[in-house]
């Protein structure tokens, strides 16, 4: 197995000659002669179309049982202490958190290895991994249910958040790989070079060198495997049988009984299993767009 | 410039084998589940009748809390006895067992309804239980149409795989309030409930008569309407191999109902599953709602006991009320149970008088047990109260729907459902519709002859 070779530097091209400083002129945009209202307009319009739903659970979570008040007033927050304490939330919320950030540990730290390895080592039977890794995607999860029940079963692992970690875990990692890979062929292998000569072993050039620079990428794609597995429903139910080890998207369900629904303890559930993931993105989206758009570029 | 990659240190190696085993340690403690033994072929054993049982409730949530306390009590009762509740969602509880069966991890006790034995049985997941009901203090005790219910649903061996513990019905709600205004008569007839749909539409105002199931559930709501109306009693001719459900009676009869749709409800009908239109029904100003004594509890909530009422569906032709049936809920013993004995204590415990009463009155459906249905709250519950009359004082013929049919539930849901909603936008007529309905059924039941031989 031999690592790739490094690209040749490339020489810096020669100064141009002095020329005069040509005057800064501004860009000419269309939309900087458009009317306000014409940005505004839609761009309201489509605010409400997409916050309506949001309001519409939150009024729901939030108006008293049998209110048809179209405003939450009286305000109350009978809806969330019942799901919280009455209907296990706290739990499930607790379960979904470790869940969530298990896998983003083992997904980044698994997706990090095999990407170094993809991006920069070339050996036999790299472009069938990865296209197994990319035909991985279009299995579906609920197809490989009985065989993973099975394994689980053996390993005494029904019933166990573990199951549900390595399960989310290894659906997680092929898309990650390639992201990851993708990310570390933008890093110039001429810097790795730099710290081994500077005296780093592998590891230590990897981690001082090339992990600080993945950031947008790690973030990605941790982001985006906690998510997932808060979100992802079928493992926690096939795979979990004690009401303490469910998590939030399998106790939501449990809201809807097969012919009565509590409206309003379902919004509160609903909000609750929301807002980590709304405040995970607003504090990583920054991150997370500058991430995938990095990713994508083909290495 | 070529690098070999076995370039490396000790330091290199540490970490990642620190990462390694930390990941393989923290995996092993979470893991400490049971060995979800307990496939859909697996014996099982008598056991000692005492130790731990698992149960799975197939309506879990709404029911978790009255499950629980009425555990409690047979715990106290059998201290012996320790039951693990597992409350499962409706929607998800047949592809739940489906996968225990196949995989293993299958519980000794599960809620098993009418709706889903054919399936369970087909797999021989299931104990036959009529020698140990008929050893039983419950025998003779529970309703007789129940049990025989579930016996015709097992599959066609003539064994019952589930002990019923409740039964649910159709119910047809309406606003006291709005037909009181508007100076109408309660909807007890299929003629005064057209009237009153077309007398309380006013969609201007966004009012409508009466609010349609369009969506998830569909079918079984527009039989009911249909056998209602046409009066026709049985679901199958007289030869037992062609369905009714195409005659030109019930043909006429849908074609009238299918018309309500957007002339006096709302559009947004179309894809109503029960969850859509009973929030409709509860946050708007619509007339009249067709569901079951489920949702009993929701309107109380929105309403109060003023300002509506909940009936059984109206009288059709000549003043006889037909309905099709409501799948009948139950326990079933799981074959691959290794405690059948504690299992089928616990069955014995939550039919009995007081847990069946307990139950059913938390649960707002007819309870199976012939004592609890005596009881002084069933006369408090209105719905319950005249839906457990009609069920038993005659006045009421009930159409069998073929739950025993494998392909019933794949029929009257994914390949009809959305045939459904053509008629109601006018893109398939009411007799199209049934035809194709026929052919599938008349198949599957040739199928299922074929099978019992």
């Amino acid at each position: 197995m031999i690592t790739k070779e490094a690209a040749p530097a490339t020489p810096a091209p020669a100064p141009a000659a002095a020329e005069p400083p040509r005057p800064v002129r501004k860009k000419h945009r269309a939309w900087d002669e458009a009317p306000r209202w014409q940005i505004y307009l839609p761009l309201g319009i489509y605010l409400l179309f997409t916050l309506i739903p949001f309001y519409w659970i939150l009024l729901f979570a939030l108006r008293p049982a049998g209110s048809t008040s179209l405003v939450p007033w009286p305000m109350t927050f009978e809806h969330f202490e019942k799901v919280w304490t009455d209907r296990s939330f706290g739990t499930f919320f607790y379960n979904s958190v470790l869940v969530g950030v298990a896998t983003l540990i083992m997904t980044t730290l698994v997706a990090l290895a095999g990407g170094y390895a993809l991006a920069r080592f070339d050996f036999r039977i790299k472009r069938g991994f990865m296209l197994a890794l990319l035909c991985s995607q279009f299995v579906p999860g609920a197809l490989l249910l009985v065989p993973l029940f099975e394994i689980f079963a053996e390993l005494q692992m029904i019933n166990s958040l573990g199951s549900v970690i390595i399960a989310e875990t290894v659906f997680q990692l092929p898309l990650s790989m390639i992201l990851i890979s993708n990310f570390i062929k933008n890093v110039p292998y001429s810097l790795e070079e730099a710290a081994w000569v500077d005296g780093c072993n592998r590891f230590r050039a990897f981690r001082v060198v090339v992990l600080p620079l993945l950031r947008p990428g790690l973030i990605a794609v941790g982001s985006f495997a906690f998510v997932h597995s808060w979100n992802h429903f079928l493992f926690a139910l096939m795979f979990l049988n004690n009401q303490e080890k469910q998590t939030i998207p399998v106790g939501l369900n449990t809201l809807m009984s097969a012919d009565s629904v509590d409206l309003g303890a379902l919004a509160a559930g609903g909000i609750i299993a929301a807002v980590p993931v709304v405040v995970v993105f607003a504090f990583i989206q920054k991150w997370l767009i500058t991430g995938f758009s990095a990713g994508a570029v083909k290495g | 410039m070529k690098i070999s990659n076995r370039r490396s240190s000790t330091g290199g190696r540490r970490a990642p084998a620190a990462v390694a085993l930390g990941a393989v340690l923290a995996l092993t403690a979470t893991a400490c589940g049971d060995d979800g033994s307990g496939a859909g072929g697996d014996k099982g054993a008598e056991g000692s009748g005492k130790g731990k049982i698992v149960f799975w409730d197939n309506n879990g949530g709404v029911r978790t809390d009255i499950w629980k306390e009425v555990i409690a009590d047979f715990e106290k009762a059998n201290p012996d006895i320790d039951v693990e509740y597992v409350g499962i969602a409706a929607t998800e509880y047949q592809s739940k067992v489906d996968t225990a069966i196949q995989g293993g991890g299958l519980p000794d006790v599960g809620g098993v309804g009418a709706a889903m034995l054919a399936g369970f049985a087909a797999q021989q997941a299931l104990d036959p239980l009529d020698d140990r009901l008929e050893k039983s203090s419950l025998n003779g005790k529970l309703n007789k149409d129940m049990v025989e219910s579930l016996r015709a649903a097992g599959g066609g061996d003539d064994k019952l795989y589930s002990i019923p513990t409740s039964a649910n019905n159709g119910v047809l709600y309406y606003r006291t309030d709005l037909f009181e205004k508007a100076g109408l008569q309660e909807p007890t007839t299929w003629e005064r409930f057209y009237e009153a749909a077309e007398k309380l539409t006013n969609k201007s105002k966004n009012e409508f008569g009466y609010t349609i199931r369009g969506g998830a559930g569909s079918i079984a709501q527009a039989l009911d309407a249909m056998y209602g109306q046409s009066g026709i009693t049985t679901f199958w001719d007289s030869s037992g191999k062609k369905t009714t459900v195409n005659d030109p009676k019930n043909v006429e009869a849908l074609e009238k109902y299918a018309g309500l749709f957007k002339k006096v409800t709302p559009a947004a009908d179309l894809n109503n599953d029960f969850t859509k239109m009973v929030a409709q029904w509860d946050s708007g100003t619509i007339g009249m709602l067709n569901h079951n004594l489920g949702s009993y509890q929701d309107h109380v909530n929105a309403f109060g006991t003023e300002k509506f009422r909940g009936i059984p569906q109206p009288t059709g032709p000549g003043g006889k009320r037909v309905q099709v049936s409501n799948p009948v809920d139950g326990l079933g013993l799981f074959k691959s149970s290794k405690n059948k004995e504690a299992a089928w204590k616990f069955i014995e415990y939550a039919t009995s008088h007081e847990a069946n009463s307990k139950f059913n009155e938390s649960a707002g459906q007819v309870p199976a047990n012939t004592d609890a249905a005596k009881d002084a709250w069933i006369s408090k519950a209105e719905p319950t109260k005249l839906a457990a009359e009609a069920l038993s004082d005659g006045s009421t013929t009930i159409v069998q729907l073929p739950y025993y049919l494998p392909d019933w539930n794949t029929i009257s849901k994914a390949e009809n459902e959305p045939n459904f909603q053509k008629v109601l936008n006018g893109d398939m007529s009411a007799k199209d519709f049934l035809d194709t309905l026929a052919e599938q059924l008349n198949e599957a039941q040739a199928e299922w002859d074929e099978q019992m031989g």
